[in-house]
């Protein structure tokens, strides 16, 4: 049988030589690989700054061109919020966390200041349009979408903000942790066809409920959450039931 | 639907919500039924500073054409503020002294504080003084009875007498007994 390195006490000497070059080869592959990575790192640190210093403004005030590199790093699996402690560079230079946090903060703000009016529910439209009035029209233009995502990132705070989509598709934020259950979330997505306004009648009609479910809906909304208020001089039923959340305040 | 705002005969601007239904029932949710109070005074405050109106009775929820009907009736949405509402409103205002049971003793008539007395005495004070009428007796009368009108023109005796005790503490002014009834006089005081 041929061995490799021919026989005899010499062949171990050749056996540990050429072993001994396979190692030094592929430390030297290795390096030239890690070489290899750092330049392209580098370089992409560098195409990032670029990036950023040239589209900064455009990210923060473009809705559209938000949405694309949203989409963008969430293809590459890169988050443009991670906090200073992981990969702090990316949101660094884009500003996208602290304008993102920003509008947490405004959010926020609105909820806490007109739950005494809506019992801390609010339509998405409605907290759209409060927030593009707080932010003037430096603030550039902010969608649905940023309001979710902005949402999103104050969830670690645990203070119960979600965004409750109802059963017509409309969707409202909800700023009181509180679980909504089925028959009020039907509830609020017919308050909100009718303007406000809502009767036992209007459920019985509309959802084939029994008088008993649509009052004792109706009354757990209005005895325990809060989240309607009572007209006891109704011409038509005697007593209604108004959803503050969807009705426009105009001034 | 939209609630707007809207401008009464007399010029007052009535916020939107005076033009959403339930705002004339008391709440039975305690947080929102002290929301809607506090919407309440203020705009009986504003509605009284506007029309210069010193008392609130129980009463004027319940009778009609009465200085009040602008606020307590929407007569647009057929909406009424309820006499017991309307005392329970009141009740509130008492307990956060923004009004005050007058004659004492009583829970149907209110004085309201849309000026505290600290503020009616100033009122008195610089008004003494732009008229001259430094160091001379006036009586409650010709006070609250101008022949020139004043800002405290129609003022109540009860509230004149305790903006009068508030300037007396710092010596701006002596009550002082006249022939049909009281009077006061005030001094300039020591530069406060």
């Amino acid at each position: 049988m041929h061995k490799r390195g021919g026989v005899g006490l010499a062949a171990f000497d050749r056996q540990e030589q050429s072993k001994r070059s396979f190692a030094e080869l592929s430390t030297e592959l290795s390096q030239s690989q890690v070489d290899h990575l750092h330049a392209q790192l580098n370089q992409f640190q560098t195409a990032l700054a670029h990036f950023a210093t040239n589209y900064r403004d455009s990210i923060r005030k473009d809705p559209a061109f938000r949405h694309a590199f949203q989409q963008m790093c969430s293809t590459i699996g890169v988050d443009p919020l991670a906090g200073p402690r992981k990969g702090g560079w990316w949101a660094e230079m884009l500003g996208l966390g602290d304008w993102q946090y920003e509008l947490g903060v405004q959010i926020v703000d609105i909820c806490v200041s007109t739950r005494a009016r809506n019992g801390g529910l609010i339509e998405m439209e409605e907290l759209l349009r409060l927030l593009t009035k707080l932010r003037g029209v430096n603030g550039g233009e902010i969608t649905e979408e940023d309001i979710v995502r902005s949402i999103k990132t104050l969830q670690p705070l645990g203070v119960g903000y979600q965004v409750v989509t109802l059963g017509d598709g409309s969707k409202m934020v909800r700023s009181v942790v509180k679980e909504l259950d089925e028959d009020q979330a039907v509830v609020l997505a017919i308050a909100q066809q009718e303007g406000g306004r809502i009767v036992e009648a209007i459920l019985v009609r509309r959802k084939g409920w029994t008088r008993g479910r649509a009052r004792a809906a109706l009354e757990n909304m209005l005895l325990q959450d809060g989240l309607c208020w009572l007209d006891e001089q109704d011409e038509e039923c005697g007593r209604s039931y108004w959803v503050t959340s969807a009705v426009k305040w105009d001034g | 639907m939209s609630f707007s705002t809207f401008t009464t005969p007399t010029g007052f601007l009535l916020p939107s919500i005076h033009s959403a239904p339930p705002f004339f029932t008391q709440q039975p949710h305690p947080a929102t039924n002290a929301t809607v109070t506090e919407q309440w005074s203020t705009l009986i405050l504003t509605y009284a500073r506007h029309r210069k109106l010193f008392v609130l009775r129980v009463e004027d929820a319940e009778t009609v054409d009465n200085e009040w009907q602008e606020v307590l009736r929407n007569e647009r949405i057929n909406r009424k503020l309820l006499p017991s509402y309307l005392s329970s409103i009141i009740a509130t205002m008492v307990v956060k002294n923004l009004a005050i049971y007058d004659p004492p003793g009583q829970t149907r008539s209110a004085l309201l504080y849309w000026r505290l007395p600290e503020e009616w005495a100033e009122v008195l004070h610089g008004w003494a003084i732009s008229t001259g009428q430094l160091n001379t007796i006036l009586t409650f009368y010709e006070i609250a009875d101008p022949p020139i009108p004043s800002p405290l023109s129609n003022i109540p005796m009860s509230l004149l007498r305790k903006a009068i005790a508030v300037l007396s503490k710092t010596g701006r002014a002596q009550l002082i007994a006249v022939a049909d009834g009281e009077g006061v006089r005030l001094f300039q005081g020591t530069g406060k």
